[in-house]
């Protein structure tokens, strides 16, 4: 039997990072096939590339032994692929049957839609899924998992032979898993072919056929999940050496300079509560998603509803913090938060260098006061974080990304915080800056100033940090020291349900 | 030869506008190239020039101001009604920016607190505002301006009329007040963007409402200037002079976020208008051939604005 789906040496580059390299998949119809890996292992941009998000560099993709090419993620469901991704991609404003047949309604004579025919429609797909919700209920008064099984009809009513789910149960309670399981194995029996994209590992051992293991934008091994044990699978998908980049770590830490008790995330989640030392590096590690920004946004006002008691250097901070004010309030306390989009939250992109450097210093200053000469510390900061660019007037749009990314931890140097607060401190870096970032990061550690860091790399919470959280659903599950953390005791620890 | 034109790009279109109207003008009517009766033309757009400077603050925050069309009309009214009696001129003045000032604080809490369009708002702020005016002025057709205004308009300092002047201090203490304060960064951080802005520690909001605040105080500045030059008030001051300001400012080069253009863009760009009056007087082009020239060049610059947003 011809396979539903055969990928055959597929690339896929972004700027300069190799998100899929060289990478074979294949899958046959009526088989659920686990894809795994680790954040970042090129999981989405693969399947992102047989949804028609994404065109591959090179490579080929056969849909039922056929060469296929996708301009766009429709070409694909017309070829027979459904995706329900991670971030859903229905219109909260339109009912589910207008949703179902966006651009393709049935139309009566003069262009007219015929209404009830795609009602009816609707209804017989959902129904398909055992759902019985009315087609004319607007998207946006859906659950999460309702919106999901939408979009799973979506594709029943396509026809579609390949169901692509990119971690569907992220979002659902265990109620919500079970009816889509239910869904699973119908599909599976109609013939279908399933990707399943999860973290979950019970899941994964409950649902699928075979297993298909990335790292790195590269394939590791493709086998039947009955010959493997779940610690087997870990093991696969950690399986890397330690690059020897991090600088040694803190030997003594000092004082507690922040300490965050009983913080509640809207959600209403257990409460948690950590300290951070001077001197200390801090890392949150966690799968996606499962609430490590939240935690660290919450500090500076940008998730509404939290409670909890923050303490900075002694001083109380009331929890929830304003949204206008939070950023302010912050910094006069010496706090500096880097955000992880650099190019939407972090850098004013068309203004020079100077300027992203100096606009906090410039910033806590009332408006009406005149500017401070700050060519100086510029010249500086650029010199010690070995900004490469001709002058400091250059716009830091123009610059490479890891100098982009040392602009903007510059920025939070020059302010002089004694606590900085970063979300992927090298996203989308080079593997030369990220050292250079490591390096200064433990230099400013050694200076005494504490620092937590949110990233999705394993390796470089376990390299760089003194601690390690370990957080999932909104919970510290974990904490350990960063001399002994392993990957496979962090993803163990994250991946518990 | 790329990297030129790159750079040419950057230059607002209102200096070569303005050197090609200019140069008409020196080839075909040399005699009018004299200190005196240009600066009787560029008198004219004096009140345009002034309401221009907030047009430009409030467009580089990323917001529009179209509420300087009904603090003209009140303030226009007020002085020519009679309402406020013998009301010493300080006073008459001093209540004219106040009426700009909370305008403008009226907008800014609705376009930076309640984030309500700004398009929307300082429409409906100016239809508001009209309503009131002919509310009063039902029985009371508005009468003569203080002849004290007009004598004050006609002033000169040397060859050069006194409005021309305010609106060149004006614009000078804005380009320093923008260059060389902390506000002036303010205003850039939150054109270019407004969320790495909020990251950075800008106060986005505040800014946003100080920008409008000041594009009341201006359109009040304006509306006295604009009252000085006339002797009768008129109900019938339109949205002509904001849509002007707009068109002006993009000329100048200053679009939504963008502020190539500096200060001194935009009052080329106001400096166009002027020449593109005697221009057309000099040809002997009847009103409403003038008409259509302004509604040309507001689509120029609408032209511009297109162009720009889709190079950034």
């Amino acid at each position: 039997m011809l396979p539903a789906v055969s990928m055959k040496g597929v690339t896929k580059a972004f700027g300069s990072t190799l998100a899929v390299d060289d990478v074979s998949f294949e899958i046959s119809p009526g088989r659920v096939h686990a894809l795994m890996g680790e954040n970042g292992a090129g999981k989405s941009t693969l399947m992102k590339m047989l949804a028609g998000v994404h065109r591959p560099d090179s490579g080929e993709i056969r849909i039922a032994g056929q060469v296929v090419t996708f301009a766009d993620p429709r070409q694909a469901l017309a070829a027979g692929i459904s995706t329900v991704f991670q971030e859903l991609s229905l219109l909260p404003n339109l009912t589910i049957a207008e949703n179902m047949f966006l651009g393709k309604e049935i139309v009566g004579q003069f262009g007219i839609p015929v209404r009830a025919a795609m009602t009816a429609r609707t209804s017989d797909a959902l129904a398909e899924l055992g759902m019985t919700i009315d087609p004319n209920t607007l998207v946006s008064e859906l659950s999460i998992a309702e919106r999901q099984f939408v979009e799973i009809a979506h594709g029943i009513k396509a026809d579609a032979q390949v169901f692509i789910l990119d971690e569907p149960t992220a979002a659902l309670n265990a109620a919500d898993v079970e009816v889509l399981n239910a869904q699973i194995r119908k599909l599976k029996a109609a013939g279908k072919a399933i990707i399943y994209i999860s973290h979950r590992m019970d899941e994964i051992f409950a649902m699928c056929d075979d297993v298909t293991v990335m790292k790195d934008g590269r394939h590791v091994s493709t086998q039947p999940l009955n010959t493997l044990t779940p610690d087997a699978l870990i093991a696969l998908m950690v399986g890397r050496d330690l690059e020897d980049l991090f600088p040694c770590r803190a030997t003594n830490l000092g004082h507690v300079v922040l300490s965050c008790r009983d913080l509640v995330l809207p959600a209403g989640t257990e409460p948690l509560s950590f300290d951070l030392h001077a001197g200390e590096i801090l890392g949150i590690a966690g799968l996606e998603g499962q609430g490590q920004s939240e935690i660290v946004r919450s500090f500076i006002g940008q998730v509404p509803g939290t409670h909890g008691a923050l303490s900075v250097n002694n001083t109380p901070v009331k929890l929830p913090l304003a949204r206008q004010v939070g950023v302010r309030s912050m910094q006069r306390q010496r706090v500096g938060f880097v955000p992880e989009d650099r190019k939407e939250e972090g850098l004013l992109l068309g203004a020079p260098i100077s300027e992203n450097i100096g606009i906090s210093l410039q910033s806590a200053r009332p408006g009406f006061k005149p500017l401070i000469r700050l060519r100086e510390t510029v010249i500086r900061i650029m010199k010690e974080m070995r900004v490469k660019a001709e002058s400091p007037n250059m716009p830091v749009g123009a610059l490479s990304g890891g100098n982009q990314q040392k602009v903007l931890l510059g920025r939070y140097l020059a302010s002089d915080m004694d606590i900085l607060i970063i979300e992927e401190p090298t996203r989308g870096v080079d593997i030369g800056a990220k050292a250079e970032i490591y390096r200064l990061l433990r230099d400013l550690a050694e200076q005494g100033k504490a620092i937590i860091v949110l990233s999705r790399e394993t390796v470089e919470l376990i390299g760089l940090c003194d601690n390690i959280l370990v957080v999932h659903d909104r919970k510290i599950v974990a904490k350990m020291l960063g001399c002994e953390a392993t990957e496979h005791a962090i993803l163990n620890a994250a991946l518990k349900t | 030869m790329a990297s030129f034109l790159k750079s040419a790009s950057r230059i607002p279109p209102a200096y070569f506008v303005f050197a090609a109207l200019l140069a008409t003008l020196w080839l075909t009517k040399p005699q009018l190239m004299n200190l005196n009766v240009m600066g009787i033309f560029i008198r004219q757009v004096a009140p345009l020039g002034i309401l221009v400077l907030g047009q430009m603050l409030v467009m580089r925050v990323r917001s529009i101001d179209l509420s300087g069309a009904g603090v003209l009309l009140l303030i226009n009214y007020l002085i020519a009604s009679g309402l406020l009696g013998d009301m010493p001129l300080t006073l008459i003045i001093i209540l004219s920016l106040a009426i700009g000032c909370a305008v403008g604080l009226f907008n800014g809490y609705l376009v930076a607190m309640r984030r309500v369009s700004a398009v929307i708002a300082t429409l409906a702020v100016t239809v508001i505002i009209t309503g009131f005016v002919q509310f009063l002025a039902s029985g009371k057709p508005p009468g003569n301006m203080p002849e004290l205004m007009n004598d004050i308009y006609k002033m000169k300092l040397g060859p050069i009329p006194l409005p021309v002047i305010v609106w060149t201090v004006l614009t000078m203490t804005m380009a320093v007040f923008l260059s060389r304060f902390v506000y002036g960064r303010f205003v850039m951080a939150v054109g270019e963007n407004p969320t790495a802005s909020h990251f950075s520690g800008v106060p986005v909001e505040r800014t946003v409402l100080v920008a409008h605040v000041l594009a009341g105080f201006f359109a009040g500045v304006a509306a006295i200037v604009q009252s000085a030059s006339v002797a009768v008030g008129s109900l019938r001051l339109g949205l002509e002079m904001p849509i002007d300001a707009v068109a002006a400012t993009i000329l100048g080069g200053v679009v939504f976020g963008r502020g190539d253009g500096g200060v001194w863009g935009p009052f080329f760009g106001v400096m166009c208008f002027a020449l593109l009056f005697v221009v057309m007087t000099s040809f002997g082009v009847p009103e409403p051939g003038k008409q259509i020239a302004r509604g040309l060049i507001i689509l120029l610059a609408a032209v511009f604005y297109g162009l720009n947003t889709r190079k950034s």
